[in-house]
């Protein structure tokens, strides 16, 4: 017997009542506890916040430290590379684009956000220079602060 | 008559049961989640194609219930509400648990993997097409074809434009398609 097509199971599946299953383990006790006891929840969302702090203070100790062996290490690489190619597409885009109006009041501040992103992989970049997955994000990263600065400083025509 | 019946039963003492946990009893809430914890569990999967993150959203679906009942003014029916609030709580797990990196570079999760999604026993097979689908096309399709919201919904819903809402949903078609005849 030939299976129906594609259209046909489609309607079929999306006109069935729908089947439910159950998870694999009982949630119920975790959510009992958590109604029951909201305050001792909220002490470990507290503790999970210091946890969390105390994570990102790690993180920040070791970019220092790989910003220091960064700086002692004279050989260029990859990154280095890139961000001196963008460095000088992005300067003169800004300078080609400065006495003109942007569209958005806000795209510093978007602009300030993707450079704080190139930064945190630059930093991951400290550890594992030539990580292609990094390097990739490192170009889009680029590549969307590009676009930025393109597209709101287009004119209104381009736009419609 | 006699299924009429056994609704308006079912109906009666499901709102018994919301009237008791509106007002803080427990039993009666643990009554209300063995009704209900398949459906919200099953769309939470579907939306994210994880068991055990489903499982995880599930809990949080059934702890932000307990404090939102009070909401439920009874004008819709409480499944539909269920099904609304489930959603939205799986969309906001979704993208608390995206890791800085997918938030920035805007890299899509894959869907369950083939043998995973076959593994779910009890799911139906469009089900287990759909939990093999990238996250985004996943979500519209599940939104939308499933659950029964208009695109417009779904774009305010995740933060997309309408037309992007539609076009995943075209892609989710396509893919959906292409793995279906090749099975």
């Amino acid at each position: 017997m030939s299976k129906p097509d594609f259209e046909q199971f489609l309607n079929d599946s999306l006109n069935q009542p729908k089947q439910d299953i159950g998870p694999d383990k009982n949630l119920w006790p975790g959510i009992e506890r958590a109604i029951a006891h909201p305050t001792e929840q909220q002490a470990e969302q507290s503790r999970f916040t210091w946890n969390k702090l105390a994570a990102v203070a790690a993180c920040c100790v070791a970019a220092l430290l790989s910003v220091q062996l960064f700086v002692a290490q004279t050989e260029p690489n990859t990154m280095i590379a890139m961000s001196d190619y963008f460095t000088k597409q992005k300067q003169g885009l800004l300078v080609q684009y400065q006495n003109q109006p942007a569209l958005t009041d806000n795209w510093q501040q978007q602009l300030k956000e993707l450079e704080e992103a190139e930064s945190a992989i630059k930093q991951a970049l400290e550890n594992e220079p030539e990580n292609p997955a990094l390097l990739q994000m490192l170009s889009q990263v680029y590549q969307q602060q590009l676009d930025l600065i393109n597209k709101v400083h287009a004119p209104k025509w381009q736009t419609i | 008559m006699l299924i009429d019946a056994e609704q308006a039963f079912a109906q009666q003492s499901e709102h018994t049961l919301i009237e008791r946990v509106k007002s803080g009893d427990q039993v009666a809430y643990a009554a209300l989640y063995e009704l209900h914890v398949k459906r919200v569990y099953s769309l939470c999967l579907r939306l994210i194609a994880d068991k055990e993150h489903a499982e995880d959203a599930t809990q949080e679906v059934f702890v932000q219930l307990w404090h939102k009942i009070a909401n439920f003014d009874g004008r819709s029916q409480f499944t539909t509400w269920l099904h609304s609030v489930t959603s939205n709580i799986a969309i906001s797990y979704i993208r608390k648990h995206k890791n800085w990196l997918q938030k920035v570079v805007s890299f899509e999760q894959s869907g369950m993997d083939e043998q995973s999604a076959a593994d779910c026993q009890g799911l139906n097979g469009l089900d287990k097409l759909v939990l093999r689908l990238p996250e985004r096309a996943r979500m519209v399709f599940v939104l939308h074809a499933i659950e029964g919201y208009r695109h417009e919904e779904i774009a305010s819903m995740l933060d997309m434009a309408v037309g992007s809402s539609k076009s995943q949903f075209h892609r989710a078609r396509q893919l959906l398609k292409e793995w279906y005849e090749n099975e």
